[in-house]
């Protein structure tokens, strides 16, 4: 109780100054990455315009990628060491993992539509990343109605499992002949980017690394106050019986 | 430059317009989320603070000076 009362303590002033500078920070990053991409990259040859939904939709999976590699690490490290910490980094980047995730399953059929005519295919890469997204929201799912003392045990060992569709997803447009274009960077002797595109890219897909970056710290501070205030409420509670 | 010049400047279509707005309203609505229940936990902890003050009883126990 001590511990998590210090904790708390050290988490709240901070939390006061990060409000407006995460706000203004996460404003800016997304006031530059638009213009960078609707004004400062040049048109595709072959899609016109409508290509410039890549520089949202790859930085956004990428990010999603990243959180959870992040949930799948703390979930082993909170097995092995059972701290709070942990538990708390794996529950924030879990949910961050889903937003960024459900932006770029938004973006995909927007894109999809007037490139390919449909809005969605079952193809390879859209079905597991559909099932990826399915699987963190299962995840979120049973840390807020999973009762009992073994809720973070079970989505630690849960998470784990579900990172398995990490590679799949990653792997899908390599391994099968799908709807989905094949790898735009890294894809191989026919695949490339422009260097003013491959530089929009890059600076955006910086630009939501940092975004990313900034969620999981401002989700990570909120989920160790809540878990120190629900000590606090718990300790109150057995003074009380006392 | 004023706003219309800096929004012609802007290559959209109606589907990367509507691809764009998605995507900032999904990241300011959940930093939205984040800072709000930041400051539901930090009312929740001041409330309880109080409470924890308010119900402190003495720890010795004396005789009433009537």
């Amino acid at each position: 109780m001590a511990n998590s009362e210090k904790a708390n303590s050290d988490v709240e002033p901070s939390m006061k100054k990060l409000a407006p500078i995460s706000l203004l920070l996460i404003v800016a990053l997304l006031g530059i990455t638009t213009y960078l991409a609707l004004a400062v990259a040049p048109t595709e040859q072959t899609m016109g315009d409508v290509q410039r939904i890549f520089y949202y939709h790859v930085p956004s999976g990428w990010v999603a990628f990243l959180c959870f590699f992040i949930n799948f690490v703390a979930s082993g490290v909170y097995l092995w060491k059972r701290s709070a910490s942990s538990d708390a980094l794996a529950a924030a980047s879990a949910e961050v993992g889903v937003v960024f995730c459900t932006v770029l399953l938004i973006t995909g059929p927007l894109w999809a539509r007037p490139v390919w005519g449909i809005w969605w295919t079952w193809d390879a890469r859209l079905t597991t990343t559909l099932v990826l997204w399915l699987i963190y929201v299962s995840y979120l799912v049973l840390r807020r109605f999973s009762a009992g003392g073994q809720t973070q045990v079970l989505a630690a060992a849960f998470a784990i499992f579900g990172f398995a569709d990490v590679p799949i997803v990653y792997m899908s447009i390599r391994w099968f002949r799908t709807q989905h274009p094949s790898p735009v960077m890294g894809g191989g002797q026919n695949s490339g980017l422009d260097p003013a595109m491959a530089h929009v890219f890059l600076a955006n897909l910086a630009a939501f690394t940092l975004m990313g970056i900034v969620f999981l710290v401002l989700r990570y501070k909120l989920q160790m106050s809540e878990h120190g205030l629900e000590s606090a409420h718990a300790q109150m509670a057995l003074k009380g019986i006392a | 430059m004023n706003s219309t010049e800096f929004l012609s400047g802007m290559h959209l279509t109606p589907y990367s317009a509507a691809a764009y707005a998605i995507a900032w309203l999904a990241y300011l609505g959940y930093l939205g989320r984040i800072l709000l229940r930041m400051k539901k936990v930090a009312e929740e902890r001041e409330e309880l603070e109080r409470t924890t003050t308010s119900n402190t009883a003495p720890a010795t126990l004396k005789r009433s000076a009537v």
